[in-house]
C-alpha cells in the first residue's frame, strides 16, 4: 500500500535517488529538494523539529515539513512532498508579478499596453508547496494523486499552522539542452552564473545573494527575447500532470512569476482548497472487508501523521458532530490508529 | 561677404528651400513651412526683447551680402525644458554584487532623465551645400559663442548640443528598432518629426519611465549609443575642440550624445578680445584663406553681425575695417567691436589689447 509519512533521516539515500536519478528527465528540473547529502540531511531534520513544533535557536518555530511516499510492501521511498508555511521564513520570497502600463497618447491616437515585470515579495509569508517529486512511472497515477493532496490533509488537520493563502511555484520552460530561455534573457545578465548553478545557489543558500544580484528596476516583457517572452508563465512541460492536479484543487495561476525560469506560482485560498473543503473528520471503525469508495484517509499529528489510499464505507456509531468511518483494520495500524480514533478523509 | 545676422522675416523661402535639402535627420528644423514661419516669428520676438529671455530663441541667418539671400542657419535655445519636458538617457551603470558568491556584475543601463532642463542649447545649424568649406560653419557655429558671452546673463552657465545619432541611409536608426519602436509603433523618422515638430507630450506618455538594462538591447543597439552620426562627426569635432565634453546624457530616440561646456571655458570666448573699430579708406584684400581670418562681431543685442576679416587688420587696439564691413556690421569709427579667431591657427595673431 502507499502511505505519505514524514520524512526521517533514514530516508535520505532513497530521497536522493528519486530527486536525482541519474539520467531521468526529472534530474535536471529545478526543485527546492537539496540535491546534496548534508543539506537534504539538514532538511530533514528540520522537518522533524517543525512536526515536533520545537522552536529553533533563533526562538522562531520551524516551519518547513517534508513528507515522502513510502510502497509499504517494500519500503520504499518513490516522492518527497513538502510544505513551506510561510514562505521566505522570515526572509524576503522574491517574485516577478507581471504586471500592464498602458502608454497612450491622446494626440496620436496611440494606446498600448506595455507588460512589466516587477520584482515582488508580495507572497511572502504565504504558505508555499514545495519539493515535489515522485518516481516517473508513477506520474498521474492514485499514489501521485495521495502524495500531492496529503499535504492538504496535514494542513487540514493542523490549519492553525499555517497562513490563509497558498502558493505553489511552477517550473518554467527548459529546453532539451538544459538552457532556459528567461534566464538566459534576464537573470544571467546580472547573476553572471548559468541557471543550474543559480538554481542550486537558491536551494542551498540564503536568498541574499537574489536582494544583492536580481535587477533592482522593473523590467520590460517587450525587450525580453522572443523564446523568453513567450515562456512566461507557461510550465515545463513534465509539470504538467501536477499542474493540472494542482488546478483541480483549486489554484490558479494568477500575476507571479518565477524570478529564475520565469514558471507560473500558482495561488489558492487556504480554506478553499478542494480536499480542505471535502475533507472531514470521522471516527475510526473496523471492518474485514474492503468495502465502498478509494478515500484519502489520514491521522495522527505532528511527526505521527500518515496518510494513505484506502476504501471506506461510512457507518453508524459515530458521535454527535463526527460521523463513523469503517476501513480494513490493515488500514488501522498504517495510520498508526484504533478504533474510536479520530481520522480526517477525503473523496479521491 | 558673408555676414551673421538675426533671421528676418524674409527668410522663411530661403530657410524652407535649406531645410528641404537636408532632409531628414535636423530634428529642430523641419521642412514644415508653419513651423519655420512660427520659429522665424519666436526669433524675432527674442531679438526685439518681446518674450522673456529665457523663453527665447536666438536664430541667426548667414546671410551672402551680394545676393541678399539666407545661406546657413544657427541658434540658441536660451532655455530648455521650460513649457515643455525635455528627455534624455543617462548612460549609467548599475552595479550588483554578492560576496557571498563572489559575483561582482557591472550593468550598463540607460535612466530616463530631465538633466538639461533650465540650460542653453546650442542648435539648428544648418549650411547649403554650395557654401560648405572656407570656415562658413566655423563663423556659423561660433558666432553663437560671441553672442553667449556678449550676452552671458540671458544663458545659463552651461551650454549643450544634442549631436545626431547613428542611422542608416533609410533613416534607420538601430537603437530605435530595438528600443523606441517597441514603445511608440510608428517609424523612427516619424517620431522623430514629430518630437522636432514641438510634439513633445507623446514622448512623456509613451516612452518607458524605467531603466533599461543595455544587455538585454542587441548588440547593435548597445553599439550606437553614444556614437554620431558619420555626416555630425566633422561637428562633434569642431565643439570638442572649442571645449565641449561628452555628459553621460544620451538621445532616447538614436543615442546620439549631448556634448556640453560652461560658457566661459568654451575657446571662442576665451580667445574673443575688443578692438575699437576704425574705418579705413585703405583698400584691404578681403580675400584670405580662412586660417588667416577673423571674426568680428558688433556687440548689439538686437542687431548682432559678425563677419570675418583679414588678420592683418588687427592693431593694438583697433582694427581697420573697409566701409562695406562696417556698414555690414552697422558701426562706425569708435564703436566696440568683438574679435575672435575663426580657425584656430589664427589665434597667435590676436594679441590681448593694451
Amino acid at each position: 500500500m502507499w502511505l505519505v509519512r514524514p520524512a526521517v533521516p533514514d530516508d535520505v539515500g532513497q530521497i536522493l535517488e528519486v530527486a536525482g536519478a541519474a539520467g531521468s528527465e526529472t534530474a535536471r528540473l529545478s526543485s527546492t529538494l537539496p540535491r546534496q547529502r548534508d543539506a537534504l540531511a539538514e532538511k530533514i531534520e528540520l522537518s522533524l523539529a517543525s512536526l515536533d513544533g520545537k522552536p529553533t535557536t533563533t526562538g522562531a518555530r520551524p516551519q518547513r515539513f517534508l513528507f515522502v511516499l513510502e510502497n509499504t510492501s517494500t519500503g520504499r521511498v518513490h516522492g518527497t512532498a513538502g510544505i513551506n508555511a510561510c514562505a521566505g521564513n522570515s526572509q524576503p520570497f522574491y517574485n516577478y508579478r507581471r504586471d500592464a502600463l498602458i502608454h497612450a497618447s491622446h494626440e496620436l491616437g496611440i494606446s498600448s499596453r506595455v507588460d512589466v515585470l516587477y520584482p515582488s515579495h508580495a507572497l511572502t509569508d504565504h504558505t508555499l508547496l514545495c519539493s515535489f517529486s515522485i518516481t516517473p512511472e508513477l506520474r498521474n497515477t492514485e499514489a501521485f494523486e495521495l502524495l500531492s493532496r496529503a499535504r492538504i490533509l496535514f494542513i487540514a488537520g493542523h490549519r492553525d499552522w499555517f497562513a490563509s493563502r497558498v502558493a505553489v511555484e511552477i517550473q518554467g520552460v527548459q529546453l532539451s539542452d538544459g538552457s532556459v530561455p528567461f534566464w538566459d534573457s534576464l537573470g544571467r545578465h546580472f547573476f553572471n552564473m548559468d541557471f543550474e548553478t543559480a538554481d542550486q545557489y537558491s536551494g542551498l543558500l540564503s536568498k541574499t545573494f537574489i536582494a544583492e544580484l536580481m535587477p533592482p528596476n522593473p523590467v520590460y516583457v517587450t525587450l525580453l527575447s522572443d523564446a523568453a517572452q513567450s515562456a512566461l508563465g507557461q510550465p515545463h512541460a513534465l509539470t504538467v500532470p501536477n499542474l493540472e492536479l494542482l488546478q483541480r484543487e483549486g489554484f490558479q495561476a494568477g500575476c507571479y512569476l518565477d524570478i529564475f525560469d520565469g514558471g507560473p506560482v500558482l495561488e489558492a485560498r487556504t480554506d478553499a482548497l478542494h480536499t480542505l473543503v471535502t475533507s472531514y473528520p470521522k471516527i475510526l471503525h473496523g471492518s474485514s472487508e474492503e468495502d465502498g469508495d478509494v478515500c484519502l484517509i489520514s491521522g495522527g499529528e505532528g511527526a505521527g501523521f500518515r496518510c494513505t489510499l484506502a476504501k471506506a464505507t461510512e457507518v453508524l456509531g459515530g458521535t454527535r458532530d463526527r460521523e463513523a468511518v469503517k476501513v480494513p483494520v490493515s488500514v488501522w495500524e498504517l495510520l498508526g490508529k484504533t478504533a474510536g480514533d479520530e481520522v480526517r478523509v477525503a473523496p479521491l | 561677404m558673408l555676414l551673421i545676422r538675426p533671421l528676418q522675416e524674409s527668410d522663411l523661402d530661403d530657410l524652407y528651400a535649406m531645410a528641404q535639402k537636408a532632409g531628414k535627420g535636423l530634428t529642430t528644423l523641419p521642412a514644415d513651412r508653419d513651423l519655420l514661419q512660427r520659429k522665424i516669428n519666436l526669433a524675432r520676438e527674442t531679438f526685439n526683447q518681446r518674450c522673456a529671455p529665457e523663453a527665447g530663441l536666438y536664430l541667426f541667418a548667414l546671410e551672402d551680402t551680394e545676393t541678399g539671400k539666407a545661406v546657413g542657419i544657427s541658434g540658441i535655445q536660451a532655455r530648455v525644458g521650460l513649457d515643455e519636458v525635455f528627455y534624455n538617457y543617462r548612460l549609467s551603470v548599475t552595479v550588483n554584487a554578492s560576496k557571498e558568491l563572489g559575483v561582482h556584475v557591472r550593468t550598463p543601463t540607460l535612466h530616463l532623465t530631465n538633466d538639461m532642463t533650465d540650460t542653453s542649447e546650442i542648435c539648428s545649424l544648418l549650411l547649403s551645400d554650395d557654401y560648405q568649406g572656407g570656415g562658413n560653419g566655423l563663423l556659423l557655429s561660433r558666432c553663437r559663442f560671441m553672442y553667449m558671452d556678449e550676452f552671458r546673463k540671458h544663458f545659463s552657465e552651461k551650454v549643450f548640443a544634442e549631436m545626431r545619432g547613428v542611422s542608416d541611409e533609410q533613416g534607420l536608426s538601430p537603437l530605435w528598432d530595438a528600443l523606441g519602436s517597441k514603445f511608440f509603433d510608428m517609424e523612427f523618422m516619424e517620431a522623430d518629426m514629430l518630437s522636432g515638430l514641438g510634439n513633445k507630450a507623446f514622448i512623456a506618455e509613451l516612452m518607458p519611465k524605467f531603466p533599461i538594462y543595455l544587455p538585454m538591447l542587441p548588440d547593435s543597439a548597445r553599439a550606437v549609443i553614444g556614437r554620431v552620426h558619420g555626416n555630425t562627426a566633422p561637428a562633434l569635432k569642431m565643439l570638442e575642440a572649442e571645449g565641449f565634453n561628452f555628459n553621460g546624457l544620451v538621445d532616447i530616440f538614436d543615442g546620439g550624445p549631448v556634448v556640453e561646456a560652461f560658457v566661459h571655458t568654451i575657446r571662442t570666448i576665451r580667445d574673443s578680445r575688443n578692438r575699437h573699430a576704425m574705418v579705413t579708406r585703405k583698400a584691404v584684400n578681403l580675400d584670405v584663406p580662412a586660417a588667416e581670418r577673423v571674426m568680428v562681431s558688433n556687440r548689439s543685442f538686437r542687431n548682432f553681425r559678425v563677419t570675418t576679416v583679414p588678420a592683418s587688420c588687427v592693431g593694438v587696439d583697433t582694427i581697420s575695417l573697409p566701409p562695406d564691413v562696417a556698414e555690414a556690421l552697422q558701426i562706425e569709427s569708435a564703436d566696440p567691436v568683438r574679435l575672435a579667431p575663426l580657425k584656430d591657427r589664427a589665434k597667435t595673431t590676436v594679441k590681448p589689447a593694451g
